[in-house]
């Protein structure tokens, strides 16, 4: 038997629309965050404020024509952004986004190792855009692109595991409604955006997007809808990271429910908190210059790693000897 | 040796009578010194003086002979050493070995006259297009710019890449780190840059050759074509060499004008170099603030010369157009205004950790290379070298201003940026000092169309740094030889070293330090 109902929820909300949209928002947020800050209007034309302005500019990449170089790895160049963007979309999935994650009953014990695998092998996969696509900026862009994400996800992975740790489950729903961890490791929090910073390969970590020196980086070559898809999957992956925070430090879309509309406020809790973590992130994206590659990696492997570790041993003693003898943060049932 | 008799009389006592000394022409004087001479004279002249360098090097069409007349900076006075070679069989030593800062201005003259220095061969074209035919140089009077056949573009090398882990990497003509076209063959080992390649000349629009065949009225405009955003202090270079050989009596209000006029000029080109090294480190806020506030200081220049860019306000014989009284509120306002906003700026250029991060220990240039490759203007003062033009020679009305030597001695790339943020309070203080004692009188007088036989320099500090000027008259209203030194051109060689052994992501805001500027370059 079909059911209708999981079908709406994949296609519709809170799953592929929902989230296309929420991203499409995110990206005009940031724009328009960033242009004021800057003095200026930023985008104003399409829709009120410019807030279709990220459709338009989608739409319009679709309709441009598209060219591949001769000398593209041409199953790679082809098909990474769309995969990339789909296993993006599909770790979207695994979220809580209105209660329950899309599929409602596919959150399983460990889902939170998983998804963040999925974005290792989606920034893999962008990775693999650039190198396939036979121009030296889209070779230098997507080694760093690779430099870059491999030294930031360990201390991203040892971050996540210090709300998982004093919730005492790797499940991302448990993790989220059992308490907003922002209050029991605030240290994590600030440490985990930073490390998101670099993941999202925003300033000052843009250095793979430094246009000053690789030009256009891994999407030298890109053109058309490829390029859109790109940009999409890059945009995609901004809400996801700020959404992961949003799980793992501010207790996910729970927050008080009126009037029984649960979906509703759930939603709405979700998207208000993941806007704060947009803001954030993007704050800091405008008010710093952009680090050097070896910066870059000295503040991985001699800071934050470093950093991370002792969030980790921290939230391992305090979990162990102050909140779980008091019974605070530790989920239902563990 | 600050003094030019003591240099004039070092090098009497040195080589005699083989060498002629006309004290007082050309600045300090010019020393004629043939047969080779010229690479002693300069020699003697650099030992003696720490501080020498070349200004610049210009050839000359003397008819049945080519002159190629080395200017010669040292700490104040100023000298020309003149060679001459037959055009038969131009042939003369280069000062490279001794000097490496005239590699540029040797290859310069090669393409343009075909003297050719002896240890310093230029292969292929330096400045000239890759269509240009092989021994036809364009600045000998014989040569009639119209009518030169031009070769098809020659095979393209292939590009080769080999060589282990090293990579090149094409920056320019086209590049969003370069905002004018010319090209840079950077050499790579995983990030770290081993060789940098320049081949300049992608806007080379001959003017001086074009200055040649128009009235010195015309050319007055015509220079400042060479650059459209210094384009006042072009003008005035230019203006400074013809009052200097018409010898009018340019009225005190005019020069005070005409500094208020280039002042501005440096201001706002100051602050679009500090907002455009944001945009190069990644720091696009920084860029989008120093444009705003920028966006005065250009109503100010329309205010005051009538149009935002070419004002075209310098002319021979004082300026076009006087300053209103009305208008004297609003400019000190708007200054005024700015200089509340300068504790912010400097502050932030000052502290800011990311930009240090991206600006300290970057491209460090150090005294003596700075002294070596004769580089000019704030790549000099970063470096410690203290040779403000306006300091060292006064022109215009300058002498009689009060005003702060901006001198950093890191010279690092931040250190650069700064001489700019200082120099721009210090520019503000000027303007403010030349509209509150502005002279009254007039502001322009009467000069002959016609130019006596004669030739002069003009050395002054623009905003990138020394702008040299050499013109020859021959009695009519056209001039006989117009040579123009920019300061990129001056300043591009002490990328070519600082760049090496740093890493690629250094190479834009080592650049951009520079104020590159390649329409000058290219004139």
């Amino acid at each position: 038997m079909i059911d209708l109902w999981l079908i709406f929820r994949i296609l519709v909300f809170p799953g592929f629309t929902f989230i296309l949209f929420l991203t499409l928002f995110c990206d005009w947020v940031e724009r328009k965050l960033e242009a004021r800050i800057q003095n200026r209007v930023g985008p104003m034309v399409a829709g009120p404020g410019g807030i279709l302005q990220p459709l338009a500019d989608f739409i319009k990449l679709l309709t441009k024509e598209d060219i591949e170089p001769r000398d593209t790895k041409k199953l790679v160049f082809r098909y990474a952004p769309l995969a990339a963007f789909s296993i993006m979309m599909f770790a979207m999935c695994f979220l809580p986004i209105d209660g329950a994650s899309v599929i409602s009953t596919g959150g399983f014990s460990g889902d939170l190792i998983i998804i963040l695998a999925f974005a290792t092998i989606a920034n893999f996969l962008l990775f693999m855009a650039g190198w396939a696509s036979a121009n030296p900026y889209g070779t230098i862009g997507s080694a760093r692109v690779l430099t870059q994400f491999l030294g930031y996800d360990i201390p991203l992975y040892l971050l996540a595991l210090t709300p998982a740790f004093i919730a005492g489950s790797i499940q991302i729903a448990t993790i989220a409604s059992s308490f907003p961890y922002i209050l029991l490791a605030p240290w994590a929090f600030i440490l985990f955006i930073i490390t998101m910073q670099a993941e999202l390969e925003k300033d000052p970590f843009d250095v793979p997007h430094s246009e000053s020196e690789v030009v256009g980086g891994l999407e030298t070559e890109y053109t058309g809808a490829k390029l859109a898809f790109l940009h999409l999957t890059r945009d995609v992956q901004v809400v996801f990271g700020s959404a992961l925070v949003v799980e793992l430090f501010l207790g996910g879309p729970n927050g008080p429910v009126f009037f029984g509309l649960d979906w509703l406020f759930y939603t709405l809790w979700f998207v208000l908190k993941l806007l704060i973590v947009v803001v954030i992130s993007e704050y800091i994206t405008t008010v710093v210059a952009r680090l050097r590659i070896d910066q870059v990696l000295t503040g991985n492997w001699k800071i934050l790693l470093p950093a991370a570790l002792l969030s980790l041993i921290a939230a391992v003693a305090l979990a162990t000897w102050v909140y779980h003898p008091f019974g605070i943060g530790m989920a239902v049932g563990v | 040796m600050s003094n030019a008799a003591d240099m004039i009389n070092l090098l009497e006592s040195k080589f005699g009578d083989r060498i002629q000394i006309k004290q007082g022409t050309l600045e300090a004087g010019a020393i004629i010194a043939n047969n080779g001479l010229h690479y002693d004279v300069l020699k003697a002249m650099i030992e003696a003086d720490e501080k020498t360098g070349i200004t610049a090097i210009t050839g000359l069409d003397l008819g049945d002979k080519l002159g190629v007349y080395y200017h010669v900076h040292t700490a104040k006075p100023f000298f020309t050493i003149k060679a001459e070679v037959p055009k038969a069989d131009p042939k003369i030593k280069t000062v490279v070995d001794i000097h490496p800062g005239a590699l540029f201005h040797e290859l310069e003259v090669t393409d343009l006259l075909g003297v050719v220095f002896v240890g310093n061969e230029l292969q292929g074209h330096f400045v000239l297009s890759e269509n240009w035919p092989d021994g036809v140089y364009p600045l000998r009077k014989d040569v009639d710019a119209t009518k030169v056949q031009l070769v098809p573009t020659p095979e393209r090398e292939a590009n080769k890449n080999a060589e282990g882990r090293q990579v090149k990497i094409i920056i320019g003509p086209q590049h969003p780190a370069l905002l004018e076209p010319e090209k840079f063959s950077v050499t790579v080992d995983g990030e770290i840059v081993t060789k940098v390649e320049p081949r300049i000349g992608y806007v080379h629009r001959g003017i001086e050759k074009t200055a040649e065949s128009r009235s010195y009225l015309k050319d007055t405009y015509l220079v400042e074509r060479v650059c459209g955003i210094c384009n006042p202090i072009h003008a005035y270079a230019f203006v400074s060499t013809v009052e200097k050989i018409l010898k009018p009596a340019v009225p005190e209000r005019a020069e005070y004008l005409r500094v208020i006029a280039l002042e501005l000029n440096r201001l706002h080109s100051h602050l679009l170099t500090l907002g455009h090294a944001g945009l190069e480190i990644g720091y696009e806020t920084l860029f989008q603030y120093f444009w705003r506030d920028r966006e005065p200081i250009m109503d100010l220049i329309e205010l005051t010369s009538g149009n935002r860019v070419y004002g075209s306000l310098i002319t021979v014989g004082g300026v076009r157009r006087d300053l209103n009284p009305e208008h004297i509120p609003k400019i000190k306002s708007v200054l005024e205004d700015f200089r509340k906003k300068m504790p912010f700026y400097r502050k932030l250029y000052q502290e800011e950790p990311t930009l240090r991060l991206r600006m300290k220990d970057v491209g460090v240039l150090t005294r003596e290379d700075a002294l070596k490759l004769s580089v000019v203007g704030p790549v000099a003062r970063g470096s410690g070298v203290d040779m403000d033009i306006r300091k060292t020679q006064p022109y215009s009305a300058y002498d009689e201003i009060p005003f702060k030597q901006i001198v950093y001695t890191e010279g690092d790339t931040w250190a650069r940026m700064n001489v700019r943020m200082d120099e721009v309070e210090e520019s503000i203080n000027i303007i403010e000092y030349a509209v509150d004692h502005l002279p009254s009188g007039p502001v322009r007088v009467e000069v002959p169309r016609s130019v006596p036989e004669g030739e002069a320099v003009s050395s002054v500090e623009a905003p990138r740094g020394e702008l040299f000027y050499y013109v020859k008259s021959n009695g009519t209203d056209m001039p006989e030889r117009v040579k123009i030194r920019t300061p990129t051109f001056a300043n591009i060689p002490s990328f070519l070293k600082t760049a090496i052994g740093e890493s690629i992501a250094d190479v834009p805001s080592n650049f951009v330090s520079l104020d590159p500027c390649f329409s000058c370059t290219d004139r």
